[in-house]
């Protein structure tokens, strides 16, 4: 196509995509054999172009046991997903199991350290018992000491003189 | 064990020629279409209890097979071997002595071409070639008007007339 005739392209295109042209553009094509082969040549291209582009989509078929192939992944995906769930209720089922377990594991343990009260009221009578020769050991100076004075005061509980101390 | 629900298998019928048809116009391959298509079905399955409507299932099978093919073709290529395996059988298919080889050239050289139409002219014109598909289908699907579709498809075409000698 010669530069003069560029101004025409977009003409050619349509004209050989839907077969309409303006008058113009015949006035031009009369008197330009070289946009006249190119319109013959586009449109030969435009019916080659009509072949091919149905074959873009179209060029390939889904297998003939296409929709058996669907149907049995569809059956192998969806008892996948039962034995998943079945797997997810049983895992869950088996944790409640164990903490129930280990929380009356747990409340046992607590409940068997707890001391009756029985045994812990002869403990407390075993551990205040004195054996009757005690008395006879003990000394007059044990019961000076069982308590400490305060502050001031003696061990013989003597009574201090006032004027001693200045 | 219970089988797949019944009604299933009717609709895989009625729209597995379109639905693997959408998946190869965009990835230009039988062996991704297949599994993009299969996809799409066991998608479908999964939401199958708010899809019984023939054309609630037709619109929604459409609309996600369109999505997971452009995600594979963005994603990642397939290995060669398998390509090459199904690009000998649907070449041999096709082919018919000299002529067909020509077209096949041709064919690859359009699919070329095509990919390198912008996006919004290449997604109309993909979707038209499906069989089938109308410009109220393609428009619904890619959420345009059946006016708009139209007017892109005849640019894309240009296009290809253009750059295709």
């Amino acid at each position: 196509m010669k530069n003069a005739c560029e101004k025409w392209k977009d003409q050619l295109l349509e004209a050989a995509l839907t077969g309409a042209t303006t008058k113009d553009f015949e006035e031009h094509l009369r008197v330009c054999a070289m946009c006249s082969r190119e319109l013959d040549a586009v449109r030969a291209r435009k019916g080659q172009l009509d072949e091919l582009l149905p074959l873009v989509a179209r060029g390939a078929e889904p297998p003939a046991d296409f929709q058996a192939q669907v149907l049995a992944a569809a059956e192998a995906a969806s008892g996948a997903s039962r034995a998943r769930r079945w797997r997810v209720w049983t895992l869950a089922g088996a944790t409640a199991a164990i903490v129930a377990l280990m929380i009356g594991a747990a409340m046992y343990r607590r409940a068997a350290q707890t001391i009756p009260e029985k045994e812990l009221a002869a403990v407390q009578r075993l551990a205040e018992w004195r054996a009757p020769s005690d008395a006879l050991l003990a000394t007059p100076g044990q019961e000076i000491l069982r308590t400490m004075p305060r502050l001031g005061e003696s061990y013989l509980n003597v009574p201090m003189k006032e004027n001693e101390e200045e | 064990m219970r089988g797949p629900e019944a009604g299933f298998g009717e609709r895989i019928a009625e729209n597995q020629r379109r639905v693997f048809q959408i998946a190869y116009s965009i990835l230009g391959n039988a062996a991704d279409a297949e599994d993009v298509a299969q996809e799409a079905f066991l998608r479908a399955y999964q939401k199958f209890g708010s899809l019984r409507e023939a054309e609630k299932f037709r619109g929604w099978v459409n609309r996600i097979v369109f999505r997971l093919a452009l995600n594979r073709k963005r994603g990642h290529r397939r290995r060669l071997t398998r390509d090459t395996a199904w690009k000998i059988t649907e070449t041999r298919a096709m082919v018919d002595g000299a002529k067909g080889a020509e077209q096949q050239i041709m064919l690859d050289k359009l699919r070329k071409e095509i990919e390198r139409l912008p996006e919004k002219l290449r997604s109309v014109l993909q979707l038209s070639l499906v069989e089938e598909m109308d410009a109220a289908d393609v428009g619904a699907m890619l959420g345009i008007p059946a006016g708009t579709v139209r007017s892109r498809l005849h640019t894309a075409r240009k296009l290809l007339l253009e750059v295709m000698e």
